[in-house]
């Protein structure tokens, strides 16, 4: 997959910039505040219908202006040619449209352009609590499996109705219980096919981190993780599917007394290990730094193995801190990936001019000021 | 602004509460109503009043109608051994529309849903166990047909399980795939639930 032009109307500090893409690596340099990172924040907009920098869309809107708008023309392997919309406006929110019919729900685009991104945010992946994990998780499950998808707003829909009951019931247990079954009857059978995806997709995700882990550090460390949910084994639907409906039952007044929902997938947790540690506990600021990279690395080559069309690859300020080493080695793993990848960068030493000069595949743009202009 | 019709500005404000219309809309109503003829107007008014005044629900089976019992509830025509359960009014004009169904039907008018305060004693399930107990209606089956979210299956989960104790074949409409589709446009999650819900050739 991959975007040939990019137009954007007050997004951010670009008031109207339109943009000509390279079908390979497109770099942009500048200083900082220039509106790199503006530039594929607007790409995951048309990606993920929302922003990997901000919280809220308000945000995202040029300083005096009360609506921004981004156009993409994209191209891909099964759909060789469409555009994609995204316009927001205080009074009437966020619309997506697909060659220019509106989307009646925006998680409909989730998928269509497969995206990933390597920022310096990563690093809350390994630090932070396991809120930061499964929502890595489920964006990357999501844009291969619109079901998954699905199923997920679809139990947070029953849990909050579940809450609901178990905050405000106010009569005898007995009844609250009858009033429960209904939504446990779909609480059980959402949450075992989230949990049944999710160990799925980690056992195949979990060989690719070993290979990318250890391309980047070139260290023996062998990374693991083991995924941790509401049994020891996720052999099989089924199994998954008895043990939750035992759990709701065994957890009854556990939960009537708490007032919320305590079993099921919104409580699980990944865990990771270099070695024998475990890495959110033990390891150096360094190692996190690596294996939060060697993560979105490994969902890049799972992507391009799984899907149809290879995945955008977004890549925001993340070479200032690495050694020229690193450097070398994450470039070299861009270049076996042959889709469409957009790097933002302050400083222009990593880069070798040579593979821009002259190139059709891969282009250089400088950007100041929210313009942008190639280098060459 | 100064405005010169307090009269125009009362319309535009009342157009602009219903569904769909915004100011813009209103104002362009407004502003057509004016250059109507008086008849005219008055037509619309009155069918307006009209649609408050005449419409009642009806006793039996719940759906808006002008007459009580319904025309649907009061045909002998139709089976009188089968009741469609829907969520809304509107349910039974979509269905009636199809032609098929040819027994009666109950609206619940609405769904079980704890967010918004409505619990099974909210929506009309007891008078359907009512129905079903009322030997005159010789209800032989119930046919449940809300819509497939979380509140139209939690609902439908609990009126099955009530319904267990009465001698009626309780059944639901299929899940499956629209007509004049294709597969490939299909979601997931419909088709596998097509799937689990194949009939026999």
């Amino acid at each position: 997959m991959r975007i040939n032009r990019l137009k954007l109307q007050f997004f951010r500090n670009h008031e109207e910039t339109e943009v000509q893409f390279a079908p390979h690596l497109n770099l942009f340099t500048g200083p900082n505040g220039a509106g790199k990172t503006n530039l594929i924040d607007a790409i995951h907009y048309l990606c993920m219908t929302r922003s990997f920098v901000a919280s809220s869309d308000q945000y995202v809107a040029h300083h005096d202006e009360k609506y921004f708008m981004i156009d993409g023309d994209f191209e891909g392997e099964i759909r060789s040619s469409f555009k994609v919309s995204c316009s927001y406006s205080r009074g009437e929110g966020k619309k997506i449209f697909v060659n220019d019919s509106p989307l009646d729900r925006l998680s409909d685009l989730i998928g269509m352009i497969p995206v990933v991104v390597l920022s310096p945010e990563d690093r809350k992946l390994t630090s932070e609590g396991p809120a930061e994990r499964r929502s890595f998780l489920d964006s990357m499950i999501s844009q291969i499996s619109p079901k998954y998808l699905r199923d997920l707003i679809k139990f947070r829909k029953i849990r909050k109705q579940r809450n609901k009951l178990l905050q405000e019931y106010q009569g005898p247990l007995s009844m609250l219980k009858s009033y429960l079954e209904p939504w446990d009857v779909q609480l059980a059978q959402t949450g075992t096919a989230i949990i049944f995806k999710r160990a799925q997709v980690l056992e195949k995700f979990k060989e690719y981190l070993a290979i990318q882990y250890q391309s980047i550090t070139g260290l023996n460390l062998e990374p693991t993780l083991r995924y941790e949910s509401i049994c020891d084994k996720y052999d099989s639907h089924e199994q998954i599917h008895e043990e939750y409906v035992n759990q709701i039952e065994s957890n009854f007044e556990k939960e009537a007394e708490r007032e919320q929902t305590i079993i099921g997938p919104h409580r699980d947790e990944v865990v990771f290990y270099l070695g024998d540690i475990e890495l959110r506990n033990y390891g150096s600021q360094g190692q996190h730094r690596l294996f939060s990279m060697a993560l979105k690395m490994a969902q890049l080559f799972y992507y391009s193995d799984e899907l149809d069309d290879l995945p955008i690859m977004l890549l925001d300020d993340v070479f200032g801190n690495l050694d020229q080493q690193k450097i070398d080695v994450i470039t070299e793993a861009l270049t076996k990936h042959s889709g469409q990848t957009f790097i933002t960068s302050a400083s222009e030493r990593p880069f070798d001019q040579e593979m821009f000069k002259g190139s059709e595949q891969n282009v250089w743009f400088t950007v100041e000021n929210g313009t942008v202009s190639s280098k060459f | 602004m100064q405005i010169t019709s307090e009269a125009l500005e009362r319309a535009i404000e009342e157009l602009a509460k219903l569904p769909g219309t915004g100011r813009k809309s209103a104002q362009r109503i407004a502003i057509h109503l004016l250059k109507q003829t008086d008849e005219h107007v008055s037509k619309l008014a009155d069918a307006l009043i009209q649609l408050k005044k005449s419409v009642t629900r009806c006793s039996v089976c719940g759906t808006i109608t002008d007459t009580d019992p319904c025309s649907i509830c009061s045909n002998h025509k139709r089976m009188n051994g089968v009741v469609c359960v829907v969520e809304e009014f509107q349910d039974v004009y979509i269905i009636e529309k199809t032609n098929e169904f040819r027994g009666r039907y109950h609206v619940l008018g609405g769904t079980i849903s704890p967010l918004e305060n409505i619990g099974p004693d909210d929506i009309r399930i007891k008078e359907l166990l009512d129905r079903i107990a009322d030997e005159d209606e010789s209800i032989e089956e119930v046919i449940l047909a809300l819509n497939p979210d979380a509140e139209g299956e939690a609902t439908s989960y609990y009126i099955n399980k009530l319904l267990k104790n009465y001698e009626i074949e309780i059944t639901r409409i299929a899940y499956g795939i629209p007509m004049g589709t294709e597969l490939e446009f299909i979601d997931e999650a419909t088709l596998s639930r097509a799937f689990a819900s194949r009939t026999s050739f």
